[in-house]
């Protein structure tokens, strides 16, 4: 077996043994099916979401798209807010002092307590959802454009002002894609935020969007349908973070061998 | 012309003696003078002072007359590192300063190719940093600190992180673009060879406060021998006050 091989096959074996097991204890009867329905159940849910849908006419796919396209708006704006207003903070240590407590203090507060107060400012239609996905994407961009900023080797900059390079082309042709590397990793980090806070967000308002599924099907007791809308959660969010990371690759090829290599 | 005169510099939250104390040193045009001193003379701060690079605490700098006021404008300058900017190929590294001084895109590129070829590195110019050795990302350095062409090049210690064969190939290199694109050069090193090969004038210095301790001119042709008898008596005349008891 080849050592490819080996890296899907034994986690895949793995898998299988999981799910083998568990399907076996519900047989049994070991398992309640309201609290651990067997996999066979969900794979049967699963076709019937994809298919016909929960509630009736709204499939998975609709659900899907819909969550996505919250989380990515919500993200794309944050990252748009917090990498120039990051890039200003880092570059200024007296800026970079009177802001961090209140940076960490935004931070710390957990995105979905602010649920309340975003449907009294924006009502309970997409622009509260967006706003709570938004709100917790941006804080952890913040720090992490920050903190990239403040990780630039200042021998690039002062390079770059024994080249006559003006101040504002500093910003954009050096501290900007010297930080590029930290810049990525914070975006997706800042995105696992997002796909944290989207089911909270979806909780109200709307019978539209994984969250809402999952919401929905609690109240009518189908367990299955809500580890399907969990299931569907985790792989759209590592399918997302994947694409991230090659794409993260094509961008800055040079990152591979900067980070780590003895200067 | 680099006209230096009771210049001294301390930093903020340093008690102790000032890093570099009132120094007096002329540069003429076309110089090549090199600074010798162990860690902590107050080399690498002369250097980014006459660079533009810090500001004095006290005393004169002028360079053709002109106060400096900051970095930039007929003064290029070589780090120790390289201080390429590993997103840029190596062309891009060297058309980055011809650009920001208004310069065409193609134009800048035209004028990289030909300083790439000038430090033989003709075939790297779409190569990254990471790329190439630390040898050729010096080379890169250098040509990137020619674009602007400036009157004055400035080398902290350039060819400190490299192995001794590859340091005495830079020096070698360093001396035939000089030869062909006359500048004055102001050169910082820890290595007493490297500026006997280099120099037309050594300045020793010493530190708390940073000073001069010898002044030397060779006046002997380049290339340079190591085994000239000439060079060997100065190795050790300026070995005796960097490592006796007279600094």
């Amino acid at each position: 077996m080849s050592p490819r091989a080996q890296t899907w096959l034994v986690p895949a074996a793995v898998l299988a043994a999981f799910l083998g097991i568990w399907e076996f204890a519900a047989d049994q009867g070991w398992l309640r099916p309201i609290q651990f329905p067997p996999p066979s159940r969900l794979a049967d849910s699963f076709i019937d979401l994809a298919t016909r849908g929960f509630p009736q006419g709204i499939t998975l796919w609709t659900h899907a798209g819909i969550t996505i396209a919250r989380i990515l708006a919500g993200h794309i704006l944050a990252v748009m807010l917090a990498i120039p207003l990051g890039i200003l903070i880092g570059s200024y240590p007296l800026l970079d002092r009177a802001t961090s407590p209140l940076v960490a203090f935004c931070r710390s507060i957990a995105t979905l307590s602010l649920l309340p107060l975003a449907l009294v400012w924006f009502g309970t239609g997409e622009a509260s959802k967006i706003f709570l996905i938004g709100y917790g994407c941006f804080w952890v961009m913040l720090s992490a454009t920050i903190g990239a900023v403040k990780l630039v080797d200042p021998v690039l900059i002062r390079a770059a002002r024994t080249m006559d390079t003006p101040q504002a082309e500093i910003f954009r042709r050096v501290i900007l894609p010297a930080a590029a590397p930290r810049l990525m990793s914070g975006a997706r980090v800042a995105l696992g935020v997002g796909f944290m806070v989207i089911v909270g967000a979806e909780m109200i308002g709307t019978i539209r969007g994984l969250g809402s599924l999952i919401m929905e099907a609690r109240t009518f007791y189908r367990t299955d349908i809500t580890m399907v809308g969990m299931l569907c959660i985790g792989a759209f969010g590592l399918a997302i973070t994947t694409a991230m990371a090659k794409l993260e690759a094509w961008l800055i090829p040079w990152q591979a061998r900067v980070e780590g290599q003895p200067k | 012309m680099i006209e230096i005169s009771k210049l001294s510099k301390v930093f903020a939250n340093d008690s102790g003696a000032p890093v570099l104390g009132e120094v007096d040193l002329s540069i003429a045009p076309n110089e090549f003078v090199v600074l010798l001193g162990r860690s902590g003379c107050g080399k690498t701060t002369l250097l980014n002072l006459i660079a533009g690079l810090e500001t004095p605490s006290g005393g004169e700098l002028r360079v053709n007359g002109k106060k400096v006021t900051g970095p930039g404008a007929g003064k290029g300058m070589v780090f120790q590192q390289g201080a390429l900017f590993p997103w840029l190929t190596a062309k891009a590294n060297i058309a980055f300063a011809a650009i920001n001084r208004g310069m065409k895109k193609d134009a800048a590129d035209a004028l990289a190719l030909e300083l790439l070829a000038l430090v033989g590195l003709a075939a790297a110019a779409d190569k990254y940093p990471f790329e190439l050795s630390g040898g050729m990302q010096q080379r890169v350095a250098i040509a990137r600190a020619l674009a602007l062409d400036p009157e004055i090049l400035l080398m902290d210690e350039p060819f400190g992180a490299l192995d001794e064969i590859t340091r005495n190939e830079m020096q070698d290199e360093l001396l035939r673009v000089w030869a062909q694109r006359r500048k004055t050069v102001v050169f910082v090193t820890h290595s007493i060879w490297e500026d006997l090969i280099l120099a037309d004038r050594v300045l020793v210095m010493a530190p708390r406060p940073g000073r001069f301790v010898l002044e030397r001119r060779i006046d002997l042709p380049r290339p340079r021998r190591r085994s000239d008898p000439t060079l060997v008596a100065l190795y050790d005349e300026i070995w005796s006050h960097l490592h006796g008891g007279q600094v």
